[in-house]
C-alpha cells in the first residue's frame, strides 16, 4: 500500500461513518453533521490525490475549495429548512416527516 | 511540522483522531456532544490537510468548518429541542439494517481503491505553492469561482427567507 | 371543346363558392344574380355541346383533364366523356336546371336562406354535370355522392322544420344503402377488369366471367335503385317533397333521380351481356311502376301524388332498359324530365297561390284564377298519361308496345294497367285541384292569384318541349330521330320499321290512357261522392294504398327496431359489461399491483437514502463481477 491508498482507506472509513449517521440517526441536526463528515471524507481523498499524484496537482486543491464553499451553502440552507419545519411541526425527528408517501 | 511526504506515525495518530471523533458524532446521544465531536473531527481533518502539504486548505478548513459551519450548527441546536429518552429515541428502525450495509460499503470501497491501480502515485509531495493555485483559480477556473459566489448569495437569501419568522400581524 | 366542357361544371361551381361566401353579407337579395347567370351560361355551353353531337352522332369526346388517383394498378382521372347519351343528359340537366333557377327567383323570394338556396342549386348543377360527363365510374361516383349531398341539403333546406330535416336524413341514409352497392360494384369491377374507365371496361367485357359480370351489374343496379328510388329503396323520395318545390322539380323529378337510369344505360355493354341482370332490372322496374302508381291513387298531398308518379315513371324507365328497349327508356327519360319538371313547377305555383296549402282536398276550382298554370299543367298531365300528340305518348307507348312485340306479354299487361292508373291519378289531381268548387278557407281564397311572370314563363317554356319533344324526336315510333341519334351508344340495337302492329299497339295504349282519364272524370267530376263510397267499401285496399302499403312501417319493424334493439344490447351488455368491465378490471389490476408496491414509498427520506446505498453496493458488486 502506498501513501495515497492509506489516505483512501481513511477516507472510505470516515465516509461510511458519516453515511451510517445519515441513515440511522433520527435527529436531523445530527444527520446534517454526518453529511459534513461524508463531505470531509471526500475532501480528504481529493487532497491526498492532489498531494501524491503529479497529474492532479493543484486541481485537487481547487476542487476541495469549491466543495467547502458549496458545503457551507448547503449547511446554511439545510439548517434553515430544518428550522422552518421545526416551527410547523415542533420536531426535528427525521422519521416523523413522512407525509409524502403512497 | 513535517510537510508533504508520507509519514506513518503522524498519519496513524491523525487517522485515529479523525475516526474516533467521527464515531463520536454518529454515536453520541447528546446533540451537543455530537457537535463537539464534529468540531474535533474537523480539526483532525485540518491536521490531515496540513500533513498533506496543504497549508491553505488546513487554514480554510479551520476557518469555515471549525469556525463558521460549527457555529451555524450550534445555532441550529439552540433553536430546536431534542427530547431525551432511550436508544430508540436516537436511532431509527432501519439502523440495524444500515450497519452491516455501511460496513460492506466501506470494505468494498476500500478494496476497490486499494487494489485498483487507479493512479500512479509516489510517496513524495507534489502539491504546488499558493502562487500557482491562485493563478489557476483566477484564470482558468474564474468562471466556476464566480458561479460559486452566486450560489453562496442564493443560499444566503434562501436561508433568510426560509428561516425568517413570518409576522402575520 | 376542352375549355367548353371544363367550363360547363366549373361555372356553377364558381357561382356556388361566390354565393356561399358573399351571399349573406354582401349580396343579400341580389344573391340570385350570379347563380342564375352561371346556370344560363352553362345551359348555353351544354346546348353547344348538344348541337355539336347532333351534327355528328359518331363524334366521341374523351378527354382526361388530369390524373386524380394513381395508386398501384388504379389510375383514375378527372376525365370527361361526351357521346349522344351524355349529350341528351346535358340537354335535360342544362335546360331544366336553368329554368328552375329562374323559377326559384320568384318562388323563393323573401326566404331567409335565399342565398343558401341558390348556392346549393349551383353546387347541384356542378355535381350533376360532372356526373353525366364523367368518363370513369369513380368520378361518376364522386358526383353521384355530390348530388346526393345537395339533395340532402335541399330537402332539409327548411331545417327548422322537424319533418324537413328528418326527410333529409332519411334520403341520405336510404341512399347510403344503394351507394354501398355501387361501391362494391366498383370494387368488383376493378378486380375483374383492373380499370374503372368506361372505355377500358367496355372494351374488355368479353374477358369477364358471367358470374362476375352478373355481380357487377346487380351491385351497380343496387346503387341505381337507391338513387332512382326503386322498390324497395323508394321510401325516401316521397318524403323528399319536404324540400322547396323547385328542388322537387329539378332534383327529385327531372335530373338526379335519373342518374340511376343514366348509369345503367351508360353500363349498357355490361348489361347486354348479362341477361339475368337485365331480368332483375326489368322486374324491379315493372313492379315499382305499378306499385307506385297504386299508391299515387289515394295520396292527398299534391306533391306526393307527383312524387309517386315520378317513382312510377322511373320504374317504367328501368322496365324499358331491362327488357331491351334502351333507346325508348332514354327517350322516356328525356321527355319525362320536361313534363315532370313542368308538373312540379306547376304544383309549386298552385301551392304558392294557396298560401302554402298542399292538400288537394282543400283545393278546387283554380282553373279560372290560375289560367296559365292550369293550361301548362294540363299539357304536362296529358304528356304524363301519354295522350297523342304530347311527349309522353311517343316515349311511354313505345315502351309498352315494345314489350308486346318482344313477347313480354305479362310486362305489357302490367304496363297497360299502370298506364290506366296513371290516367286516373293524374286527372284526379287535375280535377281536384283545378275543377269544381274551391274548398279552402275564405282567407286563403282571397289571396289566390296567378304567379308573377318569373314563375309562369318557365312553365310555358317547359310546356313547349313537354308537348313537342315526343313528336320531334320520336316520329316515327321505333325508328325516329332519337333511335338514329343514340345508335352509336346502344350499338347492338336494331331499330324496326313502323308497321301496322306497332300502330295498333299505340292505339291500344292511347285508348287505355284515355280510359283512365275518363274514369277520373266520372269519379271526381260527375259523381264526386263515389270515391269516398269506394274507399268505405274496400277499406283494406284503400288503407293499404293510402299508407303506401305500410312500407315505412315494414322498415320500422324489419330494420329500424332490430337496429335500435341491437344498439341497445351493444350499450347495455357489450359497452357497460364487456368494455367497461375490461377497462375497470384493468384499472383494478393495476390498483392491486400498486398496493403491493406502495410500502416501498415510506415518505421517509432516510429509507430512500438507504435505497441509494443498497444500489451503490449492488452496482459495485456487479461491476466487480463483470470486470472479473
Amino acid at each position: 500500500m502506498n501513501a495515497v491508498e492509506w489516505y483512501f482507506v481513511l477516507a472510505a472509513l470516515l465516509f461510511c461513518i458519516g453515511a451510517y449517521g445519515v441513515l440511522a440517526r433520527r435527529n436531523l441536526i445530527i444527520v446534517v453533521m454526518s453529511l459534513e463528515l461524508m463531505l470531509n471524507a471526500v475532501n480528504l481523498a481529493l487532497v491526498a490525490v492532489a498531494n501524491f499524484v503529479p497529474a492532479a496537482a493543484g486541481r485537487g486543491t481547487l476542487f476541495v475549495l469549491f466543495v467547502i464553499t458549496i458545503a457551507a451553502a448547503e449547511v446554511t440552507v439545510g439548517l434553515a429548512i430544518i428550522i422552518a419545519n421545526y416551527r410547523n411541526r415542533r420536531t426535528v425527528q427525521a422519521d416523523e416527516y413522512h407525509d409524502m408517501k403512497g | 511540522m513535517p510537510g508533504g511526504d508520507f509519514h506513518p506515525v503522524y498519519f496513524s495518530i491523525v487517522a485515529a483522531w479523525i475516526l474516533v471523533a467521527g464515531i463520536g458524532v454518529v454515536a453520541s446521544r447528546s446533540v451537543v456532544r455530537a457537535a463537539v465531536s464534529m468540531v474535533l473531527c474537523f480539526l483532525g481533518v485540518a491536521f490531515a490537510f496540513a500533513l498533506l502539504n496543504s497549508a491553505l486548505l488546513a487554514i480554510v478548513q479551520i476557518l469555515i468548518y471549525v469556525g463558521a459551519i460549527s457555529v451555524v450548527i450550534i445555532f441550529g441546536i439552540m433553536l430546536t429541542e431534542t427530547p431525551a429518552g432511550p436508544r430508540q429515541q436516537f436511532f431509527n428502525r432501519q439502523s440495524v439494517i444500515a450497519a452491516p450495509l455501511v460496513v460492506a460499503t466501506a470494505v468494498l470501497v476500500a478494496v476497490i481503491l486499494v487494489s485498483g491501480d487507479l493512479l500512479t502515485a509516489g510517496e513524495t509531495a507534489v502539491n504546488p505553492g499558493l502562487r500557482q493555485l491562485s493563478s489557476l483559480l483566477f484564470n482558468r477556473y474564474v468562471l466556476p469561482f464566480e458561479l460559486v459566489s452566486l450560489v453562496l448569495l442564493a443560499a444566503m437569501i434562501g436561508a433568510i427567507v426560509l428561516a425568517r419568522r413570518e409576522d402575520r400581524q | 371543346m376542352e375549355l367548353i366542357v371544363a367550363l360547363i361544371p366549373l361555372l356553377p361551381f364558381a357561382g356556388f363558392v361566390i354565393t356561399l361566401l358573399l351571399g349573406k353579407w354582401v349580396l343579400g337579395k341580389r344573391a340570385d344574380v350570379i347563380p342564375v347567370l352561371m346556370a344560363t351560361a352553362s345551359w348555353v355551353l351544354s346546348m353547344y355541346v348538344f348541337v355539336r353531337v347532333v351534327a355528328d352522332p359518331e363524334y366521341v369526346f374523351d378527354w382526361n383533364a388530369f390524373t386524380w388517383i394513381s395508386s398501384g394498378a388504379l389510375e383514375t382521372t378527372w376525365g370527361f366523356y361526351i357521346d349522344p347519351l351524355a349529350a341528351i343528359m346535358l340537354l335535360v340537366v342544362g335546360t331544366i336546371g336553368m329554368v328552375v333557377h329562374y323559377y326559384s327567383i320568384g318562388y323563393m323570394k323573401g326566404d331567409e336562406g335565399y342565398y343558401r338556396f341558390f348556392a346549393y342549386l349551383n353546387l347541384f348543377m356542378f355535381a350533376m354535370f360532372i356526373l353525366v360527363m364523367a368518363n370513369n365510374y369513380l368520378l361518376m361516383f364522386l358526383a353521384w355522392e355530390g348530388v346526393g349531398l345537395c339533395s340532402y341539403l335541399l330537402i332539409g333546406f327548411w331545417f327548422r322544420k322537424k319533418s324537413a330535416s328528418q326527410a333529409g336524413k332519411k334520403a341520405f341514409l336510404v341512399n347510403r344503402v344503394g351507394d354501398f352497392g355501387f361501391m362494391l360494384g366498383m370494387l368488383l369491377m376493378f378486380l375483374t377488369f383492373g380499370s374503372l374507365q368506361f372505355t377500358e371496361v367496355f372494351a374488355d367485357v368479353g374477358a369477364a366471367g358471367p358470374a362476375a359480370l352478373l355481380g357487377i351489374c346487380l351491385l351497380l343496379f343496387t346503387g341505381a335503385v337507391g338513387k332512382s328510388a326503386q322498390f324497395p329503396l323508394h321510401v325516401w323520395l316521397p318524403d323528399a317533397m319536404e324540400g322547396p318545390t323547385p328542388v322537387s322539380a329539378l332534383i327529385h323529378a327531372a335530373t338526379m333521380v335519373n342518374a340511376g337510369v343514366y348509369m345503367v344505360a351508360r353500363s349498357y355493354p355490361l348489361y347486354i351481356d348479362s341477361h339475368t341482370a337485365m331480368y332483375v332490372v326489368m322486374g324491379v322496374g315493372t313492379f315499382t311502376a305499378i306499385y307506385a302508381a297504386l299508391i299515387a291513387l289515394t295520396q292527398n298531398d299534391i306533391k306526393r301524388v307527383i312524387a309517386y308518379s315520378t317513382v312510377s315513371s322511373l320504374g317504367f324507365m328501368f322496365m324499358a332498359l331491362g327488357s331491351g328497349a334502351w333507346v325508348a327508356g332514354i327517350f322516356y327519360l328525356l321527355t319525362h324530365g320536361f313534363f315532370k319538371g313542368l308538373l312540379f313547377l306547376g304544383s309549386g305555383a298552385v301551392i304558392h297561390a294557396m298560401s302554402g296549402q298542399q292538400d288537394m282536398r282543400f283545393m278546387g276550382g283554380l282553373r279560372r284564377k290560375l289560367p296559365i298554370t292550369y293550361w301548362t299543367m294540363m299539357v304536362g298531365a296529358l304528356a304524363m298519361v301519354g295522350i297523342f300528340p304530347f311527349a309522353g305518348f311517343w316515349a311511354k307507348d313505345e315502351i309498352i308496345g315494345f314489350e308486346f312485340t318482344h313477347h313480354l306479354y305479362y310486362i305489357w299487361v302490367v304496363g297497360l294497367i299502370t298506364a290506366f292508373i296513371t290516367g286516373i291519378y293524374m286527372f284526379r289531381l287535375m280535377f281536384m285541384t283545378f275543377h269544381g268548387q274551391n274548398r279552402s278557407s275564405p282567407g286563403v281564397q282571397e289571396h289566390i292569384h296567378e304567379s308573377r311572370p318569373i314563375m309562369t314563363v318557365p312553365l310555358i317554356i317547359l310546356a313547349i318541349p313537354a308537348a313537342l319533344a315526343g313528336v320531334l324526336a320520336g316520329w316515327p315510333p321505333e325508328s325516329g330521330w332519337i333511335h338514329r341519334f343514340l345508335h352509336p351508344v346502344f350499338f347492338d340495337i336494331e331499330s324496326e320499321p313502323f308497321g301496322i302492329v306497332a300502330f295498333i299497339l299505340l292505339l291500344v295504349s292511347l285508348v287505355i290512357g284515355a280510359a283512365g282519364i275518363t274514369v277520373a272524370w266520372y269519379l271526381y267530376l260527375q259523381r264526386p261522392e263515389l270515391p269516398g263510397r269506394l274507399a268505405a267499401r274496400f277499406p283494406r285496399a284503400y288503407g293499404a294504398s293510402l299508407n303506401k302499403f305500410y312500407m315505412d312501417e315494414i322498415y320500422e319493424a324489419a330494420v329500424i327496431r332490430p337496429v335500435i334493439g341491437f344498439a341497445g344490447w351493444l350499450w347495455t351488455f357489450v359497452d357497460t359489461r364487456v368494455i367497461d368491465g375490461a377497462v375497470n378490471g384493468l384499472a383494478w389490476l393495476w390498483g392491486r399491483f400498486g398496493r403491493l408496491l406502495r410500502p416501498l414509498q415510506t415518505g421517509r427520506a432516510q429509507s430512500y437514502a438507504l435505497g441509494i446505498l443498497v444500489g451503490v453496493v449492488v452496482l459495485i458488486v456487479v461491476f466487480r463481477i463483470v470486470e472479473g
